[in-house]
């Protein structure tokens, strides 16, 4: 038998393929088929970027598309950034934000995200001098306590509990920062 | 002004070594900063730009606090070539060289520091010291931006802390990035083990001489993925402890080797030098290789009279970039070779005390 690309050598190679239910047979010379076996197309995929991972991970899942778009259509105003324009489809498929209100305008998603690839939702590093100090930290416990009883409303007790604990964290932060001060 | 940090391939704080310098070649810390009332650099203005950069230039220019004096360039002004240079050295990533507008860079003058305005982000703050010294390159990362943070307004929550245009760096900004050469490890094949587990401990392994190149010259990048959620103490901690755990395995798997495979291994290693010294054509992967391979004789003392320093220095300036200023004139991919086999035989022989039985000094002139 002669390969069926080239036409010219002898066909070394059979490549069975299922298309849509119907088994299909190809027969290729072994130059020809290393050129275009069908796991060479496949290996050749260009590495999985933060883009993809994003809108794989926060993109809804298709069986919760439709709903996604029912809800889309009772909110008449997508969330869009005031300052920079950005949607948050568009963030998901840039993997990227526009600029610092972003971080704002969208606040509600992120602690999801960023319980899914950083180690917490809530920065616990270092802080401009300015504002590291007891006033700061108080104010953070009580933003953390908002959170919580928002968690504990919407039954989500795993969240509470994490945030307890960081408001645990905090509090100790402050009566070291406050025997500082004193 | 430029040259001045295109010739040395190597800068002057890479001489130090200390206990570490046989696998570890250099530290990194780099915190990413941005301004608050500013779009990031992929959605902003180039008049947008022209102010970030302003505020970031003046704020460095009118410090008195800043140690070391910063010279600017503007990365238009930079020819290809001089750009390719830069990135070789790690001076500016890759990214930043390809900006065609906007982008500076601000060098110190021993290239400990550089500061890159309008990358990903307005400011990439960027520390290197020779060796393993994390806490060295942090604490002179963190005096910069101590500094900086009285003149610039960084943009910050108490959330989410310092505000970054990819999540990835989000919190801290913070990623600490340790360079070993891992030989031993690549060649007994334990490297996709230890890879696989750094990902579960939310750390990355990469080559040096960029994605896809993976382990060439057996030289990999460890650096922290997680940014938000973790003190930078933590952090560093991890990345300090994680490493010696892989420096420790290296080491083990260098004493197995030299055990079992005494005269193999130096066979391997006298090869690589005798390529070195002696072939006319060198692609970059076959230099990475042997240079690879003379580096791990030296460390065990297989070979003698070549310094580490040298390796280093040879490592940097096989580079494309660098091979074509060494040459002085842009050059197409074969002569490239050519060079690189000429350059590196020039470096090697003035360093090699035993010189090779066949040939010697005076063979230079057939090239001529």
């Amino acid at each position: 038998m002669i390969c069926e690309h080239c036409k010219q050598r002898n066909a070394t190679v059979t490549v069975t393929q299922v298309q849509s239910g119907q088994k299909v047979e190809h027969h290729y010379c072994d130059v020809c088929a290393s050129q275009f076996h069908p796991f060479h197309a496949e290996f050749k995929q260009e590495p999985v970027s933060i883009q993809q991972l994003l809108s794989n991970w926060f993109g809804s899942p298709s069986w919760q598309q439709q709903k996604a778009d029912e809800k889309q259509q009772a909110q008449p105003q997508p969330q869009t950034c005031p300052h920079c324009g950005f949607t948050y489809k568009q963030f998901l498929k840039e993997g990227k934000f526009g600029c610092p209100i972003c971080y704002d305008t969208f606040s509600e998603h992120l602690p999801k995200l960023f319980n899914r690839i950083q180690a917490g939702p809530q920065h616990i590093g270092k802080m401009p001098g300015a504002r590291s100090n007891v006033y700061v930290i108080k104010k953070q416990i009580e933003d953390i306590r908002k959170r919580m009883k928002v968690a504990v409303d919407e039954e989500q007790f795993e969240v509470a509990a994490k945030l307890r604990d960081e408001a645990k964290e905090l509090e100790k932060q402050l009566q070291f920062e406050g025997g500082d001060v004193s | 002004m430029i040259e001045s940090f295109l010739e040395r391939a190597t800068p002057t704080w890479m001489g130090v070594e200390d206990d570490y310098s046989d696998i570890v070649i250099s530290t990194r810390i780099r915190l990413a900063r941005n301004l608050d009332g500013y779009r990031f650099p992929l959605a902003f203005t180039e008049n947008e730009a022209l102010q970030v950069e302003q505020a970031v230039t003046h704020a460095i220019k009118d410090s008195t606090k800043l140690q070391e004096n910063y010279s600017y360039f503007a990365i238009k002004d930079l020819t290809p070539l001089q750009r390719q240079i830069l990135v070789e050295k790690h001076l500016i990533s890759p990214q930043l060289a390809k900006k065609e507008l906007v982008g500076s860079i601000l060098l110190s003058d021993d290239e400990s520091t550089s500061i890159m305005v309008n990358e990903e982000d307005h400011l990439r703050i960027q520390c290197m010291t020779a060796s393993f010294q994390l806490q060295k390159a942090y604490e002179q990362a963190n005096k910069i931006d101590r500094i900086l943070e009285k003149a610039l307004p960084f943009a910050f929550r108490d959330t989410f802390g310092y505000l970054t245009s990819c999540p990835t760096n989000i919190g801290t900004g913070l990623r600490a990035s340790v360079m070993m050469h891992l030989p031993a490890l690549t060649l007994t094949g334990q490297m996709n083990q230890i890879i696989n587990a750094m990902t579960r401990l939310g750390m990355t392994v990469r080559g040096i001489y960029g994605e896809g190149s993976e382990n060439l010259g057996n030289v990999y990048q460890v650096s922290n993925q997680i940014t938000l959620g973790k003190t930078e103490d933590d952090i560093l901690a991890d990345i300090q402890s994680v490493a010696e755990k892989i420096i420790q395995k290296e080491r083990h798997a260098r004493g197995k080797l030299m055990e079992k495979a005494e005269l193999a291994l130096e066979d391997r290693v006298y090869r690589a030098l005798g390529t070195l010294t002696h072939a006319r054509i060198l692609t970059s992967e076959e230099a990475a290789t042997c240079l690879s391979n003379v580096r791990l004789g030296v460390d065990l003392k297989l070979i003698e009279g070549i310094k580490a320093m040298t390796l280093n220095e040879c490592v940097v300036s096989m580079q494309p970039g660098f091979l074509q200023n060494y040459a002085g004139d842009v050059l197409p991919p074969a002569e490239r070779d050519r060079v690189r086999a000429e350059m590196l035989r020039e470096a090697l022989f003035r360093e090699n005390v035993s010189k090779p039985i066949i040939g010697g000094k005076g063979e230079d002139s057939f090239d001529v």
